[in-house]
């Protein structure tokens, strides 16, 4: 029991506490143990062994089911679908979204109409999104192709999702749909802090807009770019839903990315151990994206910059 | 933490409020600025449509009739009916997948919101030995993925029978909302200035009554956020009824969907109808409680 502690409050106001912060939690840290930790430990278990999800005990493997993992000419298409995916799911959002920002920034009357607008798509159920974009994307009546043949571009209709080609990048689009309200909004909210007076000043300097957004306003919002990339990069590790629903990974395995291929190895084709190590993996990689989220999200409200 | 909900909540109320606006609106407008202004404005109403025109597309399509379904399925409001949504609703069984929705979501967000602010206020304010130490365990759950610990997650529920069950669904959705609401719920308690308890103390309330009558009234629209946020989240979680459900018994709408779409039926009609039914209770929450759902989702990009 610490000194200044018991210097402060009284001891019997520490036992009272102590009492009622213990029962307080312990309902959360019983569901966390048993739904949270435990399977979690599990997971790393079964990455040991070969469980085909009958046999009570499993052999031992050793590091089998990881050393297969990475001599597995899938897993790294996968992976490599999710980098392209953390890379254009990244950089298009940020553009699309600081360009909204500007342009919302100092409209005063419909502005909330528009951010409902766009930040709309970022609350709906993935697979309404999925249905309705695959409806879009239809290779006879869908408004892409309509449009294209419109446009005298009919040449370039296609089957969106079914041809292997363009399926992956079709269902990234929708999902740069539905994140970029998202990007928005936390730059407009990041725009709030952006110093007016070095704006009203520059502006009589005769500093042109391209000048001013780089010069004042980007580097204001720098914290909250880093944000809202850490963000997207631990999401580009973790997309499953949208994929899954639209195209199932395939066609061909085209669109696989690491979680749609740990969740058809284990449900699937019943290799559980070999999905689970797959589903380590992502969580190796998104674990440090997440670490550095944080760090930076509680720098940024140490130092008052918002968002 | 607390900058985070601050941002939240002049999110989309307060930017209204002057002197946050850049330099130029503050000018009086010459005929050049007028003429930009309303092609910025054209600009925005193009976004507007192109965020918008899915969501006009199936309300559309549901609200067809069936013949016209059939020749012209994407034109736009082309035609009027509910033909689609009572062959939904009856025949597509979305009835029952939007209770199943209400079964699941309603218990889960409760129990997160319940749960989060106990284990929040004792997080910000009651120290004990071990405290911290419980804390970082309960804040794991911000770093870990769902993806590391689903597949033994469904052989654990399936060897305690809580597989295919509506409170085996519940409870992991819980456990999946529990972190962030207890981070963010903290939040809230830390604000809280000391002298509340300690004066409330002196007049002789137990600890219990403290957290009851002091305190929890403080942070109710912090918990209204909560809620909100865990709502949608959990009326949109797809891939914990896929998993833990498997039996089809207790399809929410999201799997339900999945499952109708799945049918290559081309029904296009009743899908586009069970899109409609599933996406309305987001849309009409996030239209009314907008705020709540910006700050939720803000301080929620903080989870990995």
């Amino acid at each position: 029991m610490g000194a200044a502690l018991q210097s402060t409050t009284p001891r019997v106001t520490r036992r009272a506490q102590t009492r009622l912060g213990i029962a307080l939690i312990a309902p959360l840290m019983l569901l966390v143990a048993v739904f949270f930790l435990f399977p979690l430990g599990n997971a790393i278990y079964y990455s040991f062994v070969d469980f085909d999800g009958l046999n009570p005990t499993p052999p031992f493997v050793g590091l089998d089911n990881y050393t297969r993992m990475f001599a597995d000419a899938e897993m790294w298409h996968a992976l490599g679908n999710n980098v392209i995916w953390i890379v254009l799911g990244t950089a298009i959002p940020l553009v699309i979204g600081l360009v909204q920002a500007l342009l919302l920034w100092n409209v005063r009357h419909a502005g909330i109409y528009y951010r409902l607008a766009f930040f709309l798509p970022y609350v709906l159920p993935q697979v309404a999104i999925g249905i309705v974009w695959g409806w879009i994307y239809n290779p006879v009546n869908g408004w892409v192709n309509k449009t294209l043949e419109a446009l005298g571009l009919g040449g370039l209709a296609t089957g969106w999702l079914g041809n292997p080609d363009t399926a992956f990048y079709a269902v990234m689009a929708t999902a740069i749909w539905s994140i970029t309200g998202f990007v928005l909004i936390i730059f407009l909210s990041a725009l709030r802090n952006v110093d007016l007076e070095q704006m009203d000043a520059s502006r009589l300097d005769g500093v042109n807009a391209g000048q001013q957004l780089r010069y004042i306003i980007l580097p204001q919002i720098m914290p909250v770019f880093l944000m809202v990339t850490t963000v997207t990069l631990v999401g580009g590790f973790q997309v499953f839903d949208i994929i899954f629903i639209m195209t199932g990974g395939g066609p061909a395995n085209a669109t696989n990315v690491m979680g749609t291929y740990a969740y058809t190895s284990a449900f699937q084709l019943s290799q559980i151990s070999y999905g689970t190590t797959l589903a380590l993996l992502i969580t190796a990689l998104s674990i440090p994206c997440a670490v550095a989220l944080n760090r930076l999200q509680r720098r940024l409200s140490l130092q008052g910059t918002g968002a | 933490m607390t900058n985070t909900t601050a941002a939240g909540d002049q999110l989309i109320e307060t930017a209204e409020a002057a002197g946050n606006r850049p330099p130029a609106a503050r000018n009086r407008m010459s005929p050049r600025r007028r003429t930009a202004l309303s092609g910025k404005h054209l600009l925005l109403i193009v976004i507007s449509a192109i965020s918008l025109f899915p969501v006009l597309l199936i309300f559309s399509t549901a609200l067809k009739t069936q013949a016209d379904v059939r020749t012209n399925p994407f034109g736009l409001f082309s035609s009027f009916s509910f033909e689609n949504l009572v062959n939904a609703w009856t025949v597509g069984g979305f009835s029952d997948y939007l209770l199943n929705s209400v079964i699941l979501t309603v218990p889960s967000t409760l129990l997160v919101v319940v749960l989060s602010t106990m284990a929040g206020y004792t997080f910000a304010r009651l120290p004990f030995r071990g405290r911290t130490f419980a804390f970082y365990l309960v804040v794991l759950g911000l770093l870990v993925p769902f993806f590391a610990y689903m597949i033994p997650l469904f052989f654990q529920l399936r060897g305690i029978g809580l597989l295919d069950t509506l409170p085996g669904a519940i409870l992991v959705l819980t456990s999946t909302g529990v972190s962030f609401g207890t981070f963010f719920m903290r939040a809230f308690f830390s604000d809280l200035p000391t002298e509340l308890e300690q004066a409330a103390r002196v007049d002789g309330c137990s600890e219990w009554q403290i957290f009851v009558k002091i305190m929890l009234p403080l942070v109710r629209s912090g918990a209204g956020a909560l809620a909100v946020f865990t709502f949608i989240q959990n009326w949109n979680n797809f891939l914990v009824p896929l998993l833990y459900l498997p039996g089809g018994g207790y399809r929410p709408l999201t799997t339900g969907l999945y499952q109708f779409m799945g049918g290559r039926s081309i029904d296009i009609g009743p899908l586009a109808a069970g899109s409609l039914i599933t996406i309305i209770p987001v849309v009409i929450i996030f239209i009314l409680m907008q705020r709540q759902v910006a700050e939720g989702f803000i301080s929620g990009a903080v989870k990995g």
